[in-house]
């Protein structure tokens, strides 16, 4: 009777909970009629997801979740809506949105399906490169890998933020004219 | 039971990233969910690192969160531009590529 | 020639187009002499010179056959073509369009020559087409004419029914013997039918389809007359020597196919002699002058026919050449006549010029001597061996002999009524008739003479030509029936005599005496109004039908839709570019289900 596990039973209930959370969060994100608040309940989120990647052995990238992705790029969010704004608009149904959510329902049974049914069906199986259990997802191991195996795909993760910089530059720097406004 | 759990998380976000990305109007909402979309991956990529023993996936949820960077950089400075000198957020309005 | 049009000198013209004809009567003739001087076996053969198709076992030379007939043929061509176009230099003179006429008389000479020097059905077919299509030029040659022009299409589509009858029955052969090439054939032919074989039949049908078209016979005749229009040495060289004796060349070329067909000689028989006493009732009542000797030139083509018809080949072709010479020369002497008188052609407007065009008059005389079969003249030597063989022969019977004996009659009877009408009496209009150039006597004498002689050398052609026909034809002897075939001609100019020297008074007696036959003779029998009936009218209506119906609402209507309904179509999706992001997105999430489907379920 007392034969479960304490620890496993703690871990599944946490990562049950915590995703959960995460799922109520996004529905928030997409709900709300507010753009602050959809930025807010993506903040949250974030975080909850963080906690879902501590709790898979991924402490390195949970502190980059925090810390790039809710951090800088939802603050970058957060100042481009106090900048332009956005009214508040009340989600009403319609047809267009029916047909959107019933195409979205099925692409999510099917993912559903896809796990559950035949050769799609996911395998368990054992890579012993540089295995997780030994060294956790420590930023050693992180460091490890990525340099060693990954250089390739870090030094063109680089470049491509070197181009994005480039980029905003280049377009904030597009002199605007003023359109005409079509409706007030 | 962890595989099941991770795919049905990672699933229930996408999908619901998508439709937020289809009904919303205003600009900046589509592009959160579009960042939504993005989570849910490197969710389902950590979870099944783990599941397999390897780093790999880290890496490469590593990897996209930089490029979800880049990107949302990227798209801010566009949506930004366009915009800017427009007093109302509907993505419908900006339709002059018809036809 | 064409090329330079009207830029280039009377003289010079002339002297190109007679120059490339003289020529190849000169290489004629040596072809000729070496016939002569080789050996009896080896007489003939066939130079291949250029292999234009091969498709698999089939292959298609462009060779030319040169063996007695061949030869025979085209003496005949180019010698009388050559004293035709000497003929035209002085007739054409004051024609604007001179070297026009001279590139296709020479487009002529050529195709006839490509059909006599065939050596497989196809280019003979070939041939047969562009003498065709030369024809159709020259007759409409003074384009401003519409009756010209009308006449040149009406000879035209009735020469394409021959043609194609010529096609099938070359597909027939080729489909039954393999081959096309004539010697192949020929010798293929007596060990693969039965004589009267349903397929011979219907090869030899066939054939006799396309020369029946061209050589005017029954029911295929009416555009003889009417290509008339054209100028006289045209109407020598094409329709008196040359293109209309085509079709009996045909025949005599393919005389091993016919003999293994019966059936089919005893119809040339029976075709040709009914023409040749239908053309010549209609010749006896023509105003034309023209007419009346084109009309002529089908009844003597009747008799060929008959001749071929009864299996007497090389008479058939001895005939074939005196009918040449004396045609032509009846034809040029006509156009000298013609040209004398400012193009008139009514004979009932001339009169009495023997006194005012006198060479023209004795070689006028000499031709329908030579027509009538006046004794010792050529046409009389071959003439009369027709007539006498159409009884004596295999396959002729008395019914045959009586009515080429009456076709006999007739053509001297209406021969010479032409002959009092222009020659004799007083003239019956004020133009000044003066005699033709220097240009148009020589070629005119040459013929007369020809005319006269040619009688003689029956016996030389006969053993000429027996190689190739196997065997050599004797003259039979019957007394009886000799004399009677003698004095038909004779007959008929007698009564010609009798009936123009009574006056005016003895005609116009007859004439209301026999009206009914009278207009029947002279509307040519009514056979224009009945084919135009029966075969224009419902051409005419079901084309007008088609074009109508069919071709407003099917074709056309076909073709637009393609283009009307590409615009609709894409009028339709271009509804999907709307600009809007979010229709792009769900685009692309449908796109997602549909894989994700066949990734699931497949």
């Amino acid at each position: 009777m007392f034969e479960f596990d304490f620890f496993e039973l703690t871990r599944a209930t946490v990562t049950t909970v915590v995703g959960l959370t995460a799922v109520l969060a996004s529905l928030g994100v997409i709900l709300c009629s507010s753009p602050i608040y959809c930025a807010l309940y993506l903040i949250g989120h974030m975080i909850c997801l963080a906690l879902l990647f501590l709790l898979y052995n991924a402490e390195f990238i949970a502190a980059v979740q925090i810390i790039v992705y809710a951090g800088a790029v939802m603050i970058l969010f957060l100042f481009i809506i106090a900048l332009l704004g956005g009214k508040k608009e009340i989600q009403e149904p319609s047809t267009e949105r029916s047909i959107a959510i019933v195409f979205v329902a099925t692409m999510l049974g099917e993912l559903f399906l896809s796990a559950t049914v035949g050769p799609t069906k996911p395998v368990e199986g054992e890579f012993d490169i540089q295995t997780v259990a030994e060294v956790g997802g420590s930023a050693k191991a992180i460091g490890l890998e990525l340099f060693s195996r990954h250089l390739v795909s870090f030094e063109l993760a680089s470049a491509l933020l070197l181009v994005a910089t480039v980029g905003i530059i280049c377009l904030s720097k597009f002199s605007y004219i003023p359109v005409r406004r079509r409706m007030k | 039971m962890g595989h099941q759990f991770v795919l049905l998380i990672s699933a229930t976000i996408f999908c619901v990233g998508a439709v937020g990305f289809l009904i919303r109007k205003n600009p900046l909402v589509m592009f959160m969910s579009v960042e939504l979309m993005l989570n849910s991956v490197n969710f389902l990529l950590i979870g099944y690192s783990s599941f397999q023993n390897s780093m790999d996936g880290q890496i490469f949820a590593l990897m996209i969160m930089t490029v979800a960077a880049a990107e949302v950089v990227v798209g801010l400075a566009i949506i930004l531009t366009i915009f800017r000198t427009r007093h109302d957020m509907d993505v419908d309005h900006i339709n002059t590529l018809k036809g | 020639m064409s090329w330079f049009g009207n830029g280039m000198s009377r003289k010079r013209a002339g002297l190109i187009g007679c120059g490339s004809v003289g020529l190849s009567f000169l290489i004629t003739l040596i072809a000729l002499v070496g016939f002569l001087l080789s050996e009896e076996s080896e007489k003939g053969g066939v130079s291949t010179l250029y292999n234009w198709v091969t498709a698999g076992s089939f292959s298609l030379n462009m060779s030319i056959l040169v063996d007695p007939l061949s030869v025979f043929m085209l003496l005949i061509i180019t010698g009388v073509g050559f004293v035709i176009h000497i003929y035209s230099i002085g007739y054409m003179e004051n024609d604007p369009e001179f070297s026009r006429f001279f590139s296709y008389l020479n487009f002529f000479i050529f195709s006839m020559s490509l059909l006599v020097l065939a050596a497989d059905f196809f280019f003979l077919i070939v041939g047969w087409a562009f003498v065709g299509l030369a024809s159709y030029l020259l007759i409409g040659f003074w384009k401003e004419k519409t009756s010209a022009v009308l006449a040149a299409r009406k000879a035209f589509v009735m020469n394409v029914i021959g043609d194609v009858g010529m096609v099938i029955a070359a597909f027939i052969i080729f489909d039954h013997l393999g081959t096309l090439n004539f010697l192949e054939v020929f010798a293929a032919a007596k060990s693969t039918f039965r004589p009267n074989d349903d397929t011979i039949l219907l090869i030899t049908m066939f054939l006799l389809v396309g020369a029946f078209a061209k050589s005017a016979q029954i029911p295929l005749h009416t555009w003889l007359a009417d290509a008339m229009e054209g100028p006289t040495p045209v109407s020598a060289l094409i329709h008196a020597a040359t293109m209309v004796t085509a079709g009996v060349y045909l025949i005599a070329r393919c005389h091993v196919l016919y003999e293994l067909a019966p059936f089919t000689m005893y119809l040339i028989a029976s075709v040709g002699v009914v023409t040749a006493i239908f053309a010549g009732s209609m010749a006896m009542v023509q105003y034309d002058i023209k007419r009346v000797i084109a009309y002529s030139t089908m009844s003597q083509l009747g008799f060929m026919f008959l001749a071929v018809g009864v299996g007497m080949y090389s008479i058939a072709m001895f005939h074939l050449m005196t009918h040449a010479f004396f045609k032509a020369l009846l034809f040029l002497s006509a156009g000298s006549v013609i040209h004398g008188l400012n193009d008139e052609q009514d004979i009932r407007k001339m009169g009495g010029l023997r006194h005012s065009m006198p060479v023209t008059h004795v070689t006028f005389l000499i031709g329908s001597l030579a027509l009538a079969g006046f004794p010792l003249t050529s046409g009389f030597f071959s003439k009369e061996a027709i007539i006498i063989n159409s009884y004596h022969a295999d396959m002729g019977n008395i019914i045959f002999w009586a009515i080429a004996v009456l076709g006999a009659v007739m053509t001297g009877f209406y021969i010479f009524r032409v002959y009092f009408y222009v020659f004799s009496g007083q003239p019956q209009t004020d133009v000044h008739a003066h005699e033709s150039p220097l240009i148009m006597i020589v070629p005119l004498g040459f013929l007369a003479f020809l005319s006269l002689t040619a009688g003689f050398g029956g016996g030389m052609i006969d053993s000429f030509l027996a190689t190739y026909f196997g065997t050599n034809m004797p003259h039979p002897d019957d007394p009886i029936l000799e004399t009677i075939g003698l004095s038909a001609g004779l007959i008929g100019i007698v009564g010609a005599i009798g009936f123009y020297m009574t006056g005016k008074d003895g005609l116009e007696f007859a004439k209301q005496m026999l009206a009914p036959l009278y207009d029947l003779l002279f509307n040519k029998y009514y056979i224009d109004e009945i084919y135009d009936f029966l075969i224009v009218k419902p051409t005419r209506a079901i084309g007008a039908f088609l074009e109508k119906r069919v071709e407003k609402f099917g074709v056309d209507f076909a073709v637009d839709q393609v283009g009307v309904q590409t615009r609709e179509v894409s009028r339709l999706i271009s509804f999907w570019q709307s600009g809007s992001v979010r229709l792009y997105a769900f685009n692309m999430i449908v796109g997602v289900v549909t894989i994700l489907m066949f990734v699931v379920f497949l």
